[in-house]
C-alpha cells in the first residue's frame, strides 16, 4: 500500500478524484444558496405565496432614514396593508408615537384604528442583537388586526428556516387583544395565558417578536384610552425626617445615577458623557427635604394633589434630558418613568423649575428639573425606572434607531411604613427559557459529564480492550454517538456551528451581550464543554465523540462496513490527505474574513456546514440543492471515514487551532518513530510517518491507545512478550510507558552469606 | 532561513518559579532572538519598523475610532510577520499543560496556530480593556 501510494499516477488519480468531489460539493453548496429561494416558492399555497412575497427580503431590508423621524409614518411603511379601507392616515402623534387610520363614511371621518411602528415604542433586541422592526395595526377596541415585519436581522431566518415560518408565526397575533397574555408554546393553566406556536429552532426570535408586538400594542392601547389605568396601592412614608447629605442619599440608593456614553448612541467619544444623570423621588420627606430644603419641599407638597408624585432630575453631559420636544408639542420626549408595564410621560404642565440642590456635597449640574407624575397607576412603594430615550445613529447610513437607557429606583425600606412590599419580578427572557427546559438541560449536562468522565478514564478502558475486542471503548462511545445524534442533534437541535464562532468574534469586537449567548441554553452549555475540553484534551473529544453530525457520519461508515460495503471503503493516501486537510482551514479563514464585511454573506457561505439541513430544518424540508449536498456528504461517508470532518468542516478547523495547546495528548513510545502499526489503523490519518500524532486532526478514537497496551498487537510490546515467554520470565503489568514493568533480579539472602 | 539547532528549544526550559514565568511572558510578547537578529538583520529591521507601525495603529485605536477592517488588517499583518520571524528565532512551542516545562520544535502549522491564537487573546484583552476605559469605539 505504501509503495502504491507513492506512485505518481496513483497520486494524480487520487488528487483528481478528490478535487472533483470537493469542487462538486462546494459548487453545489453555493448554487444551493441561489437556487433555494426560487425553489422554496413552489411549495406554498397562493395565500402563503402572497404572504411570503410581502415578507420576502425583510432580512436586513433597507429602511428609509426618515422612517424614525418623519411625522408622516405611512409615507414610508405600508399602512394600507394593515388598513386596506383607510382613506387617510394622521401624522405621528402621542408619546410613544402612533398614527390614526380614517375612513370617510357619509362625509364623516370614521376612526378605524391605530398603526404603529414597534421601534417607536420598545427597544427589544432579537437573537441577532438587533430589533425585529414591525408595523402593527390595532382597531378601536384594542384588537390587533395586522402585523407586518419590515426588517429583521435574524440569520436563522436567512438560511436555516424559511421566512414563511416567520409570516405564519406573526399571523397568530391577528385577532388577539392588546391586553392578552401570550406565551410561546403550550400556555400555562393558571394566569389566563394564551399559547401560540413557536418556530422550531428560532426560540429567541419568537420570544422577542412576542414581546415586541404585545408590549407595543399594550402601550398604544393604554395611551389612547382602550386600556384603563389600574391603580396601585400607594406608599405610606415613615416618620424619618432627618436631612441627609448627597453622598448618603446616593449610597443608600435614594438618588440613582444613569450614564450614557457617546458610543452607546453611535457618536464619537468626546471625553465627556453623552448624559450623566441623577434622579430621585421627592415625596419621601427625608429625600424631598434633603434635596429641596424644608420650605421648598413643603411648598411642592402643598401643590401636589393626592396620587401625584414629584421626581427630580439633574444632569451634566453633552446632551439635554429636556430636549426640545416640549417647545413644539409640549411633551418632554427624552425622559419618561416606567413601572412594570405602565409608562408615564411628562408634558410642559408637569414641569417645575429646580433652582438648586440643598443637600450638602451635591456637585454642580448643567440641567435640573422637577417632574410631576399624575396617575393612580404609579406608586412609590414599588420599583420604578427612569428611562432616558435616545436615538442611536448608524454612522454609515445616518439612520436613527430608538434606544432607551434606564435605571431602577426603589425607595429604601426605612422610608416606607412596613418596609418594601414583596415584588415578584419577571424573569429575563433567557432565564425563562432555562427554567422551561430545566429537565432537558439537566439531561444534557449529565451526558456531557458522562462523556468527560468516560474519556478521563480512557487509560482504564484501553487497558481492558485489545485490538480484537474493543468493547470497553466502543460500547460507551457508540452509546454517546447515538445519544448525540438522537437527543442532542434531532431532539435539542444543539449542533454547534461555525456561525456561532463568527458571532463570538463580532460580539467580542462590537458589543458583548451575555443574554444573547444565554438565550440558547444547550448551545451555551455545549460551548462551555467544548472550550474546556479542547484545552484539556483537544478537539477530538467533541469532534470524535460528541458532534451530532460527526457521529452520524461515522456511524454510517461503521454500519456500511458491517453490511458488506467494506470492500468498497477506502482511505485516501497520506500524501493526498495531507493536502486536502488544509481545505477546512481555508474555509474557516474565508468565512471569518467575509463575516467582517458582511455577516449575512458569511451566514450564507456557512451553508458549507450541512448541520442546519440535517438537524435543524430536516433533510426533506429544504430545497433540493441543500438536500443533495447533505445527502452527498452522508453518502460519501458510506465509503470513507468522516470526509466532511477531515476536509471541509470550518468548525473543526476553528477548534483544531487551539488544540495545538491541549494539555494532555495521547501516549507514544520510543519505537513509534519506526513502527507504523498505529498509523496503518488510524481512521483519522492523524499519525505521520515518524509516528507523531497530529492532535489537530486526531478524533481521539483511542485505537492507537488500545494498541499501546496490547501485548499481542503492539510490535515492540509483542516482541518483549515473546522474549519473556521464551525465557520463562513472568509477564508483569504494563506500565504507563507501555512496557512490561522491568524485572530486576535480587540476589538471594542465603547466597550472599 | 532554517533555524540553528541551538535555537530549537528555549534556553530557559529548565528554569523554575517566577523567573521561568517571566521568561515565558517575555517569550510570548517578544518574537525576536539575539541569534535571529545577528543572522537576519534586514528582516529584523523591517520587522521593527513594522512593529512601530502596529504600535501607531494601536495608538490611533486608543485615541478614538478605528474601523474594524483596518484593525483586523493590522492584526493579521502583524501575525503573519510574527509567524515568519518566530520560525527563525524561536521555532518551538509548549507541549502539554501551560504550567509544564516541556517544549517541542514547532512545525509551520504549530506556529500558525500558536501565533494566531496568542494574538487573538492579546487582541481581545486589549479590546476589552480599551473599550471599558472608553478609549476605543468600534463601529459595527
Amino acid at each position: 500500500m505504501k509503495t502504491r501510494s507513492l506512485r505518481p499516477l496513483y497520486l494524480l488519480r487520487q488528487i483528481t478524484r478528490f478535487s472533483v468531489l470537493i469542487c462538486c460539493y462546494l459548487s453545489l453548496c453555493f448554487s444551493a444558496i441561489t437556487l433555494a429561494d426560487s425553489d422554496k416558492k413552489n411549495d406554498h399555497t397562493e395565500q402563503e405565496r402572497h404572504a411570503e412575497k410581502s415578507h420576502s427580503g425583510s432580512y436586513e431590508a433597507p429602511l428609509p432614514v426618515q422612517l424614525t423621524t418623519d411625522p408622516d409614518l405611512c409615507a414610508y411603511v405600508p399602512c394600507h396593508d394593515i388598513f386596506p379601507y383607510a382613506d387617510r392616515f394622521s401624522p405621528r402623534k402621542g408619546r410613544p408615537a402612533y398614527v390614526e387610520a380614517y375612513h370617510e363614511e357619509h362625509g364623516q371621518q370614521k376612526l378605524l384604528g391605530y398603526a404603529f411602528l414597534s421601534t417607536d415604542i420598545v427597544d427589544i433586541p432579537a437573537y441577532s442583537g438587533k430589533p425585529v422592526v414591525t408595523l402593527i395595526g390595532m382597531d378601536v377596541t384594542g384588537k390587533i388586526i395586522g402585523v407586518k415585519v419590515l426588517r429583521h436581522s435574524e440569520p436563522i431566518l436567512l438560511v436555516g428556516i424559511p421566512e414563511i415560518a416567520l409570516t405564519k408565526f406573526i399571523k397568530q397575533f391577528v385577532g388577539k387583544n392588546a391586553w392578552d397574555k401570550l406565551e410561546i408554546g403550550k400556555a400555562r393553566a393558571e394566569g389566563g395565558y394564551i399559547g401560540i406556536d413557536a418556530i422550531s429552532g428560532a426560540t429567541v426570535t419568537v420570544i422577542s417578536a412576542n414581546q415586541v408586538v404585545m408590549r407595543s400594542a399594550y402601550e398604544i392601547a393604554k395611551q389612547v384610552g382602550i386600556i384603563k389605568a389600574v391603580p396601585r396601592p400607594q406608599a405610606s412614608f415613615s416618620n424619618i425626617t432627618e436631612e441627609q447629605s448627597w453622598d448618603t442619599l446616593l449610597s443608600e440608593g435614594s438618588i440613582q445615577h444613569l450614564t450614557v456614553s457617546p458610543s452607546q448612541v453611535g457618536l464619537d467619544n468626546t471625553g465627556q458623557p453623552y448624559i450623566d444623570l441623577y434622579f430621585g423621588y421627592l415625596n419621601a420627606p427625608t429625600i424631598g427635604r434633603s434635596i429641596l430644603g424644608e420650605r421648598n419641599y413643603e411648598g411642592l407638597m402643598a401643590e401636589l394633589k393626592p396620587n401625584e408624585h414629584a421626581i427630580f432630575i439633574v444632569a451634566n453631559g453633552s446632551a439635554s434630558f429636556k430636549g426640545s420636544g416640549f417647545v413644539r408639542g409640549g411633551i418632554y420626549d427624552r425622559v419618561q418613568v416606567s413601572q412594570d408595564m405602565d409608562s408615564f410621560t411628562f408634558r410642559d404642565t408637569d414641569y417645575r423649575n429646580l433652582y438648586g440642590i440643598r443637600a450638602t456635597g451635591a456637585p454642580e449640574f448643567n440641567e435640573s428639573a422637577i417632574f410631576i407624575i399624575r396617575s393612580t397607576s404609579f406608586s412609590a412603594a414599588y420599583p420604578w425606572s427612569l428611562v432616558f430615550l435616545g436615538n442611536k445613529v448608524n454612522k454609515q447610513t445616518g439612520a436613527r434607531t430608538f434606544a432607551n437607557f434606564d435605571r431602577e429606583f426603589w425607595l429604601d425600606a426605612k422610608y416606607l411604613q412596613g418596609g418594601r412590599p414583596i415584588v415578584v419580578k419577571a424573569d429575563p427572557t433567557w432565564l425563562k427559557i432555562w427554567k422551561s427546559r430545566i429537565w432537558e438541560i439537566t439531561a444534557f449536562i449529565v451526558i456531557l459529564l458522562f462523556t468527560a468522565v468516560v474519556y478521563a478514564n480512557r487509560d482504564w478502558l484501553v487497558r481492558r480492550s485489545s485490538r480484537k475486542d474493543k468493547r470497553w471503548v466502543s460500547a460507551p462511545k457508540y452509546a454517546i454517538w447515538l445519544v448525540s445524534i438522537g437527543f442532542i442533534g434531532f431532539g435539542l437541535m444543539a449542533q454547534p456551528s461555525i456561525t456561532q464562532v463568527l458571532t463570538w468574534f463580532h460580539s467580542l469586537l462590537f458589543h458583548w451581550k451575555w443574554e444573547l449567548f444565554l438565550s440558547d441554553p444547550f448551545i451555551f452549555i455545549f460551548w462551555l464543554f467544548i472550550i474546556i475540553t479542547v484545552f484539556i484534551w483537544g478537539r477530538g473529544l467533541f469532534c470524535g465523540w460528541m458532534c451530532p453530525f460527526g457521529s452520524l457520519s461515522e456511524i454510517i461508515y461503521k454500519i456500511a462496513g458491517k453490511v458488506g460495503l467494506k470492500r468498497f471503503q477506502f482511505k485516501p493516501s497520506m500524501a493526498l490527505h495531507n493536502r486536502l486537510k488544509w481545505i477546512k482551514y481555508g474555509i474557516f479563514w474565508v468565512l471569518l474574513a467575509v463575516s467582517f464585511f458582511s455577516m449575512g454573506l458569511a451566514e450564507k457561505l456557512a451553508e458549507v456546514e450541512p448541520f442546519k439541513t440535517t438537524f435543524l430544518v430536516g433533510l426533506f424540508n429544504r430545497s433540493w440543492p441543500y438536500t443533495l449536498f447533505t445527502a452527498s456528504l452522508l453518502g460519501l461517508s458510506l465509503f470513507t471515514e468522516r470526509p466532511f470532518c477531515k476536509y471541509l468542516c470550518p468548525l473543526g478547523a476553528a477548534l483544531a487551532m487551539p488544540t495545538t495547546f491541549r494539555w494532555f495528548g495521547l501516549k507514544r513510545k520510543q519505537e513509534c518513530t519506526t513502527c507504523s502499526a498505529c498509523a496503518a489503523g488510524c481512521g483519522s490519518q492523524a499519525i505521520d510517518s515518524l509516528g507523531v500524532i497530529d492532535h489537530r486532526e486526531c478524533m481521539l478514537c483511542l485505537d492507537c491507545m488500545i494498541l499501546y497496551y496490547d501485548d499481542h498487537a503492539c510490535p515492540p510490546l509483542s516482541k518483549e512478550r515473546k522474549l519473556r515467554e521464551k525465557s520463562g520470565l513472568p509477564l508483569t503489568r504494563i506500565n504507563a510507558e507501555g512496557y512490561y514493568i522491568p524485572i530486576h533480579p535480587v540476589p538471594m539472602k542465603g547466597a550472599e552469606e | 532561513m532554517k533555524p540553528n539547532a541551538e535555537n530549537r528549544l528555549p534556553s530557559y526550559a529548565e528554569t523554575k518559579g517566577v523567573k521561568w514565568l517571566l521568561y515565558e511572558l517575555f517569550d510570548h510578547l517578544w518574537p525576536w532572538s539575539k541569534q535571529g537578529w545577528l543572522q537576519h538583520k534586514a528582516i529584523q529591521t523591517a520587522g521593527l519598523a513594522f512593529a512601530v507601525a502596529v504600535t501607531v495603529a494601536w495608538a490611533l485605536a486608543a485615541n478614538g475610532r478605528l474601523g474594524a477592517d483596518a484593525l483586523i488588517g493590522w492584526w493579521l499583518g502583524w501575525s503573519i510577520y510574527e509567524i515568519i520571524i518566530r520560525m527563525q528565532c524561536k521555532p518551538y512551542i509548549k507541549d502539554g499543560p501551560w504550567w509544564g516545562h516541556r517544549y517541542r520544535p514547532a512545525g509551520r502549522m504549530d506556529m500558525i496556530c500558536y501565533v494566531l491564537f496568542k494574538n487573538l487573546l492579546i487582541g481581545a484583552l486589549l479590546f476589552i480593556t480599551l473599550r471599558n476605559l472608553g478609549l476605543l469605539q468600534m463601529v459595527s
